[in-house]
């Protein structure tokens, strides 16, 4: 009995700082309607500049709860920075796009925190009041967590107070639902867009900071906090903080009981209540039916042809390529393959999110199922190379015919996190089922067949298949079907009224998206011979999405470009410079803004208006 | 009060109003009549700076407001009513009035709740009700309601009287000669002519993104050639 206590308590307490940090996303959500990537960083640099704050603080519980309101607020004027210099200039650009700028704070934010705080985890003192224990029905509970666990309602109310009785409050709420009549009815948006994204981030600073005397401040909490947060906030319901509480806690408690009956669940139990509430009710808990906030551009991507100058270019390109071999060293020719790679991955992602209108964020799932079908094909199978790549892609996509049932039922950014959860399932596979995949270490020695082993055979078949791959991607998003699949997407009502199944349509797009990436998991695990789970991660599908983001989801050279583009800038990084995560925040931040159409996009609008001129 | 010069306005690449030109003497209650596409609601949209016009003046108590953004539009005293009514139907009405309040101006009494249910009884027996569970004569109350809240110069209504029961036009309208009365200028959009007959005292009407005829209500009642030419369907 006192040891269910103590878990549920322990359930409780981990729930309250899920809050602090989904209710801060939740806000601006529900708000800007931007999706911020960047909030694990702000949780994170709430934890570093805590740990600073605090260090230098009386260790007393008076001392550390001003430490943490300092904390907060350091984090909202950071928060306020980046609204201002940054997602302001954007909130009219397309959402895609503004989820690519909050990426690159993601990635600028983890080298800044590399180089102020070092790289250790940093550990708080904990003073003796810290450490104290209650005795409840004979079990000893940290005074701390019972601290912990009061916050969470305390500042559900708190936030229910404002956002219900205050003038402000009601401005926020109003925005939410219709910004441009707000400004109409003479209130500066602007401003309440910037505080709010300041009450966001200092909700994630105390949040980082009170983290930490259970744990340390690291720099790869940024990842954990915000995937986490996601969860909360899809399960809970969008924009909606009862949901975010009420999620909080039906997903720590499941946790807290979780570890016990069940270890080894842990990684994916998470991921799993996603999926089933998201299967059950499509907008989350409490979440309503997200119309689309007025007042913003949100124009539908059309996806356009290439203009002949580009292909000419896009076929000398090729050319170079297919010649690079005869003048290419081994480094240079294992980076094109992987850029070859990137092309075919990329587009597949492509045609989900540009045609489909399907935005994932675990396109990895497919890659890595393609990677280890291949693996497993050649080492447990002892099948050849050309059946393991005819293996990989036809895996991936079985797995998508069988998860993509669900996913096709939702939209935006639950379509999204459903993606995602399923990719961390496939993960936490990959990881823990060490008999069958290695866990961690992977599955080693898989080389391509004798006749392919030499770098540049294995270059041109990576090169031959991944160009046969887009161009048959481009090919079927250019027939019927493709046409037809674009018509759902813009109008899923109208497209019915015309006789075509939209969930059909969406689930032909994904099984055939899934298919080309586990081609490009294939094709990479004979390439580096080995299997990871890293390529299941979520870095991998963030990598994904920077490709298509970068290119441009409106037109099919997009992905391609943004592949290029993303692989080269990566691999030049790498080399050149320990910060290579800043200057690809960097480079991205400035992409974003000189280019709010994606990189083919803008090109394409230049090069109409000099054909004008 | 308002004085709008040469006024080009865009969607995309979609030239609307091509040269836009009018005033409106302080006091007046003046109907902007035009076919469907001809740039009645575009014309508001500029004015209030929803649509960024890409050239011309707009002249409005004392200062170019032509390019400025829309909040400031509205604090230098132009109230803007859209056709869509666009209530937040998550707000109480009493909430919803609490978003259009602006400090008072010119030494006028503000408008408060009280005062705004007076003018519009209905809205005084849902005090507490969401906007999403009121009928559509009631949004638009409370629409022009709430815009009163800014205590606005001019008031911009875009089809007031569109998708309503005779009885609440009927009670629009009588709304409207009564802030005739308590001194606010008043620019509407409209499609019904007799509405526009009852609540305004001067036209002006506008044709393929060009004004084309204006003048006093009753001038335009006797021209047929120009009802005929401009507005007949």
């Amino acid at each position: 009995m006192g040891f269910i206590l103590v878990q549920f308590l322990t359930g409780l307490a981990s729930a309250s700082s899920l809050f602090l940090v989904a209710a801060g996303l939740t806000v601006i959500f529900g708000v800007t309607r931007v999706v911020n990537f960047a909030h694990g960083s702000l949780y994170m640099l709430g934890a570093y500049l805590g740990w600073t704050i605090l260090s230098a603080l009386p260790r007393d519980p008076a001392w550390f709860a001003l430490g943490v309101v300092l904390t907060g607020a350091g984090v909202a004027a950071i928060g306020m920075t980046i609204e201002t210099t940054l997602l302001r200039r954007i909130y009219k650009a397309p959402e895609l796009l503004q989820l690519l700028a909050t990426f690159g704070v993601v990635l600028i934010v983890q080298d800044v925190v590399l180089k102020v705080w070092g790289p250790d985890d940093l550990t708080l003192p904990r003073p003796r009041w810290m450490r104290a224990f209650v005795t409840i029905a004979d079990q000893r509970v940290p005074v701390y967590d019972l601290l912990t666990i009061a916050i969470g309602p305390l500042m559900l109310l708190g936030l229910w107070l404002l956002f219900t009785r205050t003038r402000w409050g009601t401005l926020v709420r109003a925005a939410t639902q219709d910004r441009e009549m707000v400004a109409a009815l003479g209130v500066d948006q602007r401003r309440l867009f910037t505080a709010v994204f300041a009450l966001g981030a200092g909700l994630a600073g105390i949040g980082g900071a009170l983290a930490l005397p259970d744990g340390s401040a690291n720099g790869q909490m940024d990842l954990t906090v915000i995937t986490d947060a996601f969860v909360v906030v899809v399960v809970g319901g969008l924009g909606s903080l009862p949901g975010a509480f009420l999620a909080s806690l039906t997903i720590a408690l499941l946790q807290a009981f979780g570890i016990v009956l069940f270890p080894k669940i842990t990684l994916v139990l998470v991921f799993i209540v996603m999926a089933v509430v998201l299967v059950l009710r499509p907008n989350g808990l409490l979440g309503r039916p997200l119309a689309a906030a007025r007042g913003d551009a949100n124009t539908p991507a059309l996806v356009r042809a290439a203009v002949p100058a580009l292909r000419w270019l896009g076929a000398a390109v090729l050319l170079l390529a297919a010649l690079a071999p005869l003048f290419a060293g081994p480094f240079a020719l294992s980076v094109l393959t992987e850029m070859a790679i990137a092309m075919l991955f990329a587009a597949s992602l492509h045609a989900m999110m540009g045609p489909g209108g399907m935005v994932s964020f675990g396109h990895a799932a497919w890659f890595g199922l393609g990677a280890y079908g291949a693996a497993f094909a050649v080492k447990g199978l002892a099948l050849s190379m050309p059946a393991a790549l005819i293996i990989a892609p036809a895996g991936a996509a079985l797995a998508a015919l069988l998860f993509g049932g669900f996913v096709v039922r939702l939209s935006g950014v639950y379509l999204a996190m459903l993606t995602l959860a399923f990719a961390q399932i496939v993960w936490a596979i990959m990881f823990q089922a060490v008999s069958v995949t290695g866990g961690d270490n992977g599955i080693l020695g898989v080389w391509p067949a004798a006749w392919a082993t030499d770098p540049r055979t294995y270059y041109w078949l990576t090169l031959a298949i991944c160009t046969a791959g887009v161009l048959l991607l481009r090919r079927i998003l250019y027939a019927p079907f493709g046409y037809a699949l674009r018509a759902a997407r813009d109008s899923e009502t109208r497209a019915a009224a015309i006789g075509l199944n939209a969930a059909w349509l969406r689930l032909a797009a994904l099984v055939m998206a899934g298919a080309a990436a586990g081609l490009a998991g294939g094709l990479t695990a004979f390439a580096k011979g080995s299997v990871f789970p890293g390529y299941v991660s979520i870095g991998r599908s963030v990598d994904a999405l920077l490709m298509v983001l970068l290119g441009g989801v409106q037109s099919m050279a997009g992905p391609v470009a943004g592949a290029l583009v993303y692989t080269g800038l990566f691999d030049i990084l790498l080399m050149v410079t320990d910060l290579w995560r800043l200057v690809l925040g960097l480079s991205i931040v400035a992409l974003v803004l000189i280019f709010p159409q994606g990189i083919a996009g803008t090109v394409h609008r230049l090069w109409l208006r000099g054909r004008e001129a | 009060m308002l004085n709008v010069a040469d006024v080009h306005s865009y969607y995309g690449r979609a030239h609307i109003l091509q040269g836009v030109s009018f005033a409106l003497p302080a006091g007046a209650v003046m109907v902007l009549l035009g076919r469907n596409g001809a740039g009645k609601s575009t014309t508001m949209k500029t004015l209030i700076g929803i649509v960024r016009p890409a050239q011309g003046r707009i002249e409005f108590a004392g200062a170019d407001i032509a390019g400025w953004d829309t909040h400031r539009i509205a604090r230098a005293g132009l109230g803007y009513v859209p056709e869509e009514r666009r209530i937040f139907t998550d707000l109480t009405v009493m909430e919803n009035l609490e978003v259009g309040r602006q400090p008072a101006r010119d030494n006028r009494p503000p408008w408060t709740p009280d005062r705004l249910f007076a003018l519009f009884p209905n809205l005084g027996r849902m005090r507490n009700r969401t906007g999403g569970r009121m009928s559509g004569g009631e949004q638009q109350m409370l629409a022009i309601a709430r815009t009163l809240m800014g205590n606005p110069r001019l008031l911009l209504l875009d089809e007031p009287s569109e998708g309503l029961a005779p009885v609440i036009v009927e009670e629009m309208a009588n709304a409207i000669l009564a802030l005739k009365q308590e001194g606010v200028t008043v620019f509407l959009a409209e499609q019904n002519p007799h509405f526009a007959a009852r609540v305004a005292d001067r036209a002006t009407v506008i044709e393929q993104g060009r004004i084309v005829w204006t003048g006093t209500m009753a001038a335009l009642q006797a021209d047929e050639a120009a009802r005929s030419a401009y507005l007949a369907v």
